[in-house]
């Protein structure tokens, strides 16, 4: 129980903006540090030691950045969701600022996930856009980001502007899975996901750690950009207090 | 408002928001003059083929009276939020979502209600035979009825600000209706079953009205103080 109510405290102390602002600052270099690294070994693994594939040949190993980026994609609004309730609910500063700092950040990897999946498709399926349930969903969850991104940064109160964009989430975390299912009645020509929690993955392990390292280290890379943005948010809002100006002075 | 009871309090709303759209025409006019011009525009561009525009009328139909009942999104709560109707609304004490309920309502009966009709002179334009007409009129009420909330929360969460940013909120969300919609439609064009996309859309409506208008009351709540 100590150590529950350890971290219960350290949570509720996070979300003080000098206190946060002091330890992303602290702590953000060595995260950066380790997620080069983990990033890298993990890329080099997928894309030159992982086998070739015996049909696609080396044209699948798109899929080490393709499906980290998508996985994300979908995860970045869950999170952003889950902020946008502790904005709401709460009207908690930090949850605000942590649901604009990640609104841009799931963009770009939806981007990257479409952007990539047509890469991927010109050689193997002979086109690079094709209306199929997966990539449409894809494209509309886009369009969803931008909505998100529109609402906020049209608003000039931060406050404000958080909490419109939350709400547009929460919406939007209720409607996905309908726009989902509505599209999916259209024929399909992806192929089923590659992790799933109840079957054990079809593809030979030599090829699925290395993904899975990818993914992992994706996320890894999205906490080490959200704290980056993050700190430059908490800059951006509170230039005028004094504690930043002590902060910036200091060194 | 101290003794009203539920049905006066939405009868009060609906008849005041029926009576101000009515004494201007463009409230109205504009939307239904819009969705008539726009199903004109497509054969010019497409060519007036009857197989060809027969196979597109379903979903032209569709996709105009999406854009057309986007048009009026601005109207729903600007004028209220401007002369201060918005903030009496709040201080009433009645429940919000209820009132935006009316409201939703009346914007439906004042936009939705007139593309209906006009969506009979588009069954003409397109072809389409006499069999589709009862599905598509059915799709397009419960579609429309939708679309009305899905507005009023775009409205609501992009109060003054034009109808832009409302538009690229609204739109996304409407994926469903659009597929569902011209789903029934195409279904009874081909002669098969289209109860079951029916449904569809009447469940995404039972779930759309009340979540979808507390979510708008909390955007007025955000955007009003």
């Amino acid at each position: 129980m100590t150590s529950f109510s350890a971290i219960k405290k350290w949570l509720i102390s996070m979300g003080s903006t000098p206190f946060l602002y002091k330890w992303i600052s602290r702590f953000l270099p060595i995260l950066m540090t380790i997620c080069f690294i983990f990033l890298s070994i993990s890329l080099f693994w997928g894309l030159l030691l992982a086998p070739t594939d015996y049909k696609q040949g080396d044209v699948y190993r798109i899929i080490f950045m393709h499906v980290p980026s998508s996985i994300l994609s979908q995860s970045i609004f869950i999170f952003m969701s889950i902020v946008g309730g502790i904005c709401l609910i709460w009207r908690a500063k930090v949850a605000g600022m942590l649901l604009r700092c990640s609104a841009p950040i799931g963009a770009s990897f939806t981007f990257l996930a479409l952007v990539s999946g047509a890469i991927w498709g010109k050689p193997t399926w002979g086109t690079w856009w094709v209306w199929d349930a997966r990539l449409t969903s894809t494209l509309i969850l886009f369009f969803i980001y931008i909505a998100i991104i529109g609402i906020y940064s049209s608003v000039d109160e931060k406050q404000k502007g958080d909490r419109s964009a939350a709400l547009l989430s929460l919406v939007g975390v209720v409607m996905i899975p309908i726009i989902k299912k509505s599209v999916d009645w259209w024929q399909t020509l992806h192929q089923p996901s590659t992790f799933s929690f109840t079957k054990s993955p079809s593809m030979p392990p030599d090829m699925y750690l290395p993904l899975l390292a990818c993914v992992l280290s994706f996320y890894f890379l999205f906490v080490v950009l959200l704290l980056l943005r993050l700190r430059t948010e908490i800059a951006l809002r509170e230039d005028r207090k004094n504690w930043f100006k002590r902060e910036v002075l200091k060194k | 408002m101290k003794n009203s009871t539920l049905n006066s309090l939405l009868y009060l709303v609906l008849k005041r928001d029926l009576v101000l759209s009515f004494r201007r025409t463009s409230t109205y006019l504009t939307p239904l003059a819009f969705f008539l011009v726009v199903l004109t525009f497509f054969p010019l561009a497409l060519g007036t083929d009857s197989n060809f525009l027969q196979r597109i009328g379903p979903g032209v139909l569709w996709i105009s009276a999406l854009l057309s009942s986007l048009l009026a999104v601005e109207g729903i709560f600007n004028d209220d939020y401007k002369d201060g109707t918005l903030d009496q609304m709040f201080l009433s004490n009645q429940p919000a979502f209820l009132l935006i309920i009316a409201k939703v309502f009346s914007h439906w009966l004042i936009t939705g209600a007139p593309i209906l009709l006009a969506s009979i002179i588009g069954v003409i334009f397109f072809f389409l035979p006499s069999s589709a007409v009862f599905p598509l009129l059915l799709s397009l009420t419960l579609g429309t009825l939708i679309l009305s909330f899905f507005s009023a929360f775009g409205g609501a969460i992009s109060l003054g600000k034009g109808a832009i940013l409302s538009a690229i909120i609204v739109l996304p969300f409407s994926v469903p209706i659009l597929l569902l919609g011209t789903s029934v439609t195409n279904a009874a064009l081909n002669g098969d079953d289209y109860s079951g996309f029916l449904f569809f859309l009447g469940a995404l409506f039972v779930l759309v009205m009340p979540f979808i208008s507390l979510a708008t009351a909390e955007a007025l709540r955000i955007n009003n103080d």
